[in-house]
């Protein structure tokens, strides 16, 4: 097993790939959207590098659930999400960390979940159920 | 030189329009893979001619109209050349008929390979033309897509399709440095326009302003140009290419 820092370095690397960006820039806290620029193509692009440099497989809406960003009305009311949406997003992402989340959750601040941290945990997550099954 | 050490692939590539933009794309120092469905004779030759004269050429046989052919064979392409730089769809059929007694058979092949054959070929290298932050796509469709003629239901509908598609992928694309235009000729001398060029003769010089039919190396020179660097700050154009048929000048 790679340790946490081998993880985020490897991340970081995908990331300068991916993003076209310095490597000093990338620091754990980096959002990807907001702090290093990302669009929707280049999402598909970072689930595509962190599968071949993990060589692991991630199904499609595992690390970026787009469910919840589809304005369900069950899962999203008044640009906030709603008590359900925020159960849907634990089960989810059980590797994202919510709190800071829960106290504002406006949809707009959605994005700001996806950091550097996140995609590190959820390959450590990853890499540590492949090893038991 | 403006294309030196390019990989092209140019689809339709043995005969008319498409051969002539892979001798004009091998004489600007571009690798190119001339892929064709039948016409393999007219395919080896060309691909010769290219290597006698000191280019390369490689002629790669696939049907346009089927993705898992198109997926092998851009395989074997970027195999034998390396990664693709540029992509000319220029593969394309017609199947005139009147609408009201078009067979769906007609309908079916014209649209699959026209527009399903920019599909397949794009899904086949624009992941990779946008990992490595750089590629050409250039779809060739025709002034048909606008200015329709009788019996052209099928044609015109794939063509302006085309065009749709030209600009809804090069959004998609152009944050990695891909572009995606579309060529629009008008009335070219090739084996497609032949049937309307012997019957109507000279008439169909005296619609267009410049006074004569165009040849296939002025759509080749335009492919150029969109392929090469000078083109750089242009994404999801269509060009037409036509001597100004398409103006609409109506008197003299």
């Amino acid at each position: 097993m790679p340790t946490q820092d081998e993880i985020f370095s490897k991340v970081s690397a995908t990331l300068v790939e991916a993003l076209n960006v310095d490597e000093e820039d990338i620091k754990p806290t980096s959002t990807l959207q907001g702090d290093l620029g990302a669009e929707s193509i280049d999402f598909l692009d970072i689930v595509f590098r962190l599968e071949r440099e993990f060589g692991i497989k991630i199904p499609r809406g595992e690390l970026f659930p787009e469910s919840i960003f589809q304005g369900d009305p069950e899962l999203v009311q008044n640009g906030r999400v709603t008590p359900k949406g925020l159960e849907e997003l634990r089960a989810k992402m059980p590797f994202a960390d919510l709190t800071k989340f829960e106290q504002n959750p406006e949809v707009g601040n959605l994005s700001n979940l996806f950091t550097v941290d996140l995609i590190t945990r959820y390959i450590q997550g990853k890499l540590e159920k492949g090893n038991t099954n | 030189m403006r294309l030196k050490d390019q990989n092209a692939l140019v689809t339709g590539g043995s005969r008319g329009i498409g051969r002539a933009i892979v001798q004009a794309f091998a004489q600007e120092g571009a690798r190119v893979a001339v892929v064709y469905r039948g016409s393999r004779e007219a395919a080896e030759a060309l691909v010769a001619e290219i290597n006698t004269k000191g280019g390369k050429a490689v002629a790669f046989q696939a049907d346009v109209a089927d993705a898992a052919s198109v997926q092998a064979c851009v395989q074997r392409v970027e195999q034998e050349l390396g990664p693709l730089h540029i992509l000319v769809n220029n593969a394309g059929v017609i199947e005139d008929d009147l609408f009201v007694r078009m067979k769906p058979d007609a309908w079916n092949k014209v649209l699959q390979t026209n527009l399903g054959g920019v599909f397949n070929l794009c899904h086949a290298v624009a992941f990779g033309m946008m990992q490595r932050r750089a590629g050409r796509i250039i779809n060739i469709s025709s002034v048909a897509a606008e200015h329709v003629n009788m019996g052209q239901t099928n044609y015109s509908a794939s063509k302006g399709a085309i065009n749709s598609f030209t600009r809804a992928l090069a959004v998609e694309l152009a944050k990695r440095g891909v572009t995606v235009n579309a060529i629009a000729p008008g009335f070219i001398e090739t084996d497609m326009s032949a049937a309307v060029r012997n019957k109507a003769g000279d008439r169909i010089a005296k619609f267009i302003p410049m006074r004569r039919i165009g040849t296939p190396e002025d759509i080749a020179r335009v492919a150029v140009f969109l392929a090469s660097a000078d083109s750089a700050y242009i994404t999801g154009q269509v060009l037409t290419v036509d001597g100004g048929l398409t103006l609409g000048a109506i008197a003299e």
